[in-house]
């Protein structure tokens, strides 16, 4: 994953971890709480991240998730993971347009 | 009910252990779930019933003993696609089948389905003896030495929930063919079994230490002629030397192809050797009585061929070019003259290779029902073999497979690709594998120009731990990532079988793109330049690399 410390000005860090329940992916909004669509993500600064992380971490079993970790994206509507791991795992998987967790067109990166 | 022909068979203590299993599991999710368990305790406990947490959900991978299902069982895995997941199954080149969208609170109760099935996901992962897989034609091909589920069936009640090797250093793989030719890819498992028959019963023919992730090795003859009555401790002896000496202190170095390489073929025969000196060999003995015992269940079901079976396929065939084509690439040889086997593509042109819609599995059950006594094999290619199938009904047999939209005619073709399901939904892939595999399945999707091209088999392996095998393919492709970008690096002359070997790298790794033209020109010199009756791979051994890798980077 490229190095928090090196983010450029049009990227931010989001929080992301999976779901207890049924392993789905969620995005860390501004106000700590888990979402399933990346757009509702909040976009930090490396040095917000580090804070939310740690608190992401220590609250995440209590809110059902697991393994929080940064990510990050290109800033945004939706924001845009860098790669395409994290890229899959935002918009769905490339090979079956019906499982997209948003729009086609938003999904371009 | 009615035992399906050539088929495992539960006893009631079978059930009830699964029943047992399934209860502590239930258990075991409810405290994860109320946070009683943490991950890092549940892991284990969740991988050892089968289910992964992957890129968008958990996956539940089920077992499919040596490939074999019966229709009953296909309509149980549709039920599953249908009602836990998104309608969809993927077969592995493990002869499994994965499903990708499962909710951990389902997981107990779609156990307790697979179970009314006699179905279940123990040992599909760990550091355990996985699935015994095996060769998709047995007991039905001309060319067959030796039906192998018999012995195929003995492993999978030896090495099931078997104590001591529960906790390997890694995990541990065995196939078992009978075959003149190696149609399990034996030389690259950890242990690989070929049968032949002999004047005083069955003989085994046994390698040792192959395998394919990151460190390919092609096995090596640890045996040639195993007595079947001291299978069973030859095996127990192998495993027993692994434990002991296989290293646990790195993951990389721990399988057992490793191990070998170290110490070298020849002392890990004494070693083996030792440990058998060491053993009661009587308690391991299988009797012929155990043997028949278990054979009683593999017989060939009740042929009753036609007489005017090849007139009426010829009449078929001479009706229909598309059938005709179909019956090329798609069918082999049975041992009765009446019959022939027929495989079913699951690499329809464009679409995912391995991947089964609900639909299609209820539909391939009512087939496999009408057709061919309602028995199915999955392949470790990831296709659908039918194994006993009247030479007479193949053309309604392959008109039931079009209205599936599964009746490509490509099977040992270039459309055949094997392919692990990648980025899309693994959490160890580098790069995507599948929307690669459809590209090429596209590219080269048109039947006349696979004909053309001949054998040809294309691999795709969406990281280095290499599930679609590209070191074996004609054509190997595995998916890299550079700075979080995906690039393919393409492999040459990879074969399983008799001849196993390893792919060499080409060259430089390429965009998705790039690579799917490189291949294109590839094919294209080899149909430009073959002798006559060359296939790919022969030429490829003929002239080494440089001529291909000349064209693949002629404008990269």
């Amino acid at each position: 994953m490229k190095r928090l410390s090196h983010l450029s000005p049009n990227e931010c860090v989001l929080l992301t971890a999976a779901r207890l329940l049924d392993g789905r992916i969620v995005w860390r909004g501004r106000d700590g709480q888990w979402f399933d669509h990346v757009a509702q993500a909040a976009c930090l600064t490396a040095e917000e991240s580090e804070a939310a992380l740690e608190e992401a971490s220590t609250q995440a079993a209590r809110q059902g998730v697991m393994g929080v970790y940064p990510v990050v994206a290109r800033k945004g509507e939706p924001p845009q993971p860098v790669s395409m791991k994290e890229h899959i795992r935002a918009f769905g998987p490339t090979v079956h347009p019906e499982f997209s967790y948003v729009p086609q067109s938003e999904a371009s990166s | 009910m009615k035992q399906p022909v050539g088929h495992y068979a539960y006893e009631s203590r079978d059930r009830e252990f699964l029943q047992e299993r399934i209860a502590e599991f239930e258990d075991q999710v409810k405290r994860r779930l109320s946070g009683a368990l943490s991950e890092e305790e549940f892991k284990p406990l969740r991988l050892m019933n089968g289910i992964y947490l992957q890129v968008h959900a958990y996956m539940l991978r089920v077992a499919i003993p040596y490939g074999i299902l019966d229709s009953r069982q296909l309509r149980k895995l549709a039920h599953v696609a249908r009602r836990y997941d998104r309608g969809y199954g993927h077969f592995t080149t493990r002869q499994n089948i994965q499903f990708n969208w499962i909710s951990l609170e389902d997981a107990p109760a779609i156990l307790r389905d697979l179970a009314e099935a006699d179905m279940h996901a123990i040992q599909t992962s760990g550091n355990c003896i996985r699935n015994i897989t095996s060769d998709e034609y047995a007991g039905a091909a001309r060319d067959e030495l030796m039906d192998p589920r018999v012995h195929a069936e003995i492993l999978r009640q030896w090495s099931t929930l078997h104590p001591e090797f529960t906790f390997l250093p890694r995990k541990f793989k065995i196939a078992i063919s009978g075959s003149p030719e190696d149609r399990v890819a034996a030389r690259f498992h950890d242990i690989g079994l070929l049968a032949r028959p002999s004047e005083n019963g069955p003989l085994f023919r046994v390698f040792v230490g192959g395998g394919l992730g990151r460190t390919p090795v092609v096995g090596q003859e640890l045996f040639d002629s195993v007595p079947e009555a001291e299978l069973l401790a030859t095996l127990e002896a192998t495993l027993r030397v692994y434990n002991a000496y296989g290293r646990r202190d790195n993951l990389y170095r721990a399988r057992i192809k490793i191990l070998v390489q170290t110490i070298g073929i020849e002392p890990f025969r004494e070693a083996v050797k030792a440990e058998l000196a060491k053993m009661d060999l009587s308690h391991y003995r299988l009797t012929p009585e155990r043997v028949a015992a278990i054979r009683a269940r593999f017989a060939a079901p009740e042929l009753h061929a036609v007489d005017d079976a090849d007139a009426v396929l010829a009449q078929h065939q001479k009706e229909d070019p598309a059938f005709a084509r179909w019956m090329q690439s798609n069918t082999h040889p049975h041992f009765d003259e009446g019959y022939s086997i027929a495989t079913v593509s699951l690499k329809t042109p464009g679409d995912i290779p391995g991947d089964v819609t609900a639909e299609q599995m209820d539909g391939l059950a009512d087939i496999a029902e009408r057709f061919a006594f309602s028995e199915l094999r999955v392949t470790h290619l990831q296709n659908i073999v039918l194994g006993h199938v009247r030479k007479d009904q193949l053309y309604a047999l392959w008109q039931g497979l079009k209205e599936l939209n599964l009746a490509a005619p490509n099977i040992g073709l270039a459309g055949d690709i094997v392919s692990c399901p990648g980025l899309d939904y693994c959490t160890l892939a580098n790069a995507r594998s599948l929307p690669l595999a459809r590209k090429l399945g596209a590219r080269f999707g048109d039947a006349r120009l696979q004909e053309e091209i001949g054998a040809l088999s294309i691999n795709i392996s969406g990281c280095i731990n290499a599930c679609g095998h590209h070191h074996a393919g004609h054509i190997g492709i595995l998916g890299v990532d550079k700075r979080g970008s995906e690039f393919y690096q393409i492999l040459l002359g990879g074969q399983a079988g008799d001849r196993a070997s390893i792919g060499a790298i080409l060259g430089p790794a390429l965009s998705e793109d790039d690579a799917v033209a490189a291949i294109a020109r590839m094919i294209d010199h080899y149909l430009a330049h073959r002798n006559e009756q060359e296939s790919f791979l022969e030429m490829v051994t003929r002239l080494g690399k440089a001529p291909f890798k000349e064209v693949a980077y002629e404008t990269v």
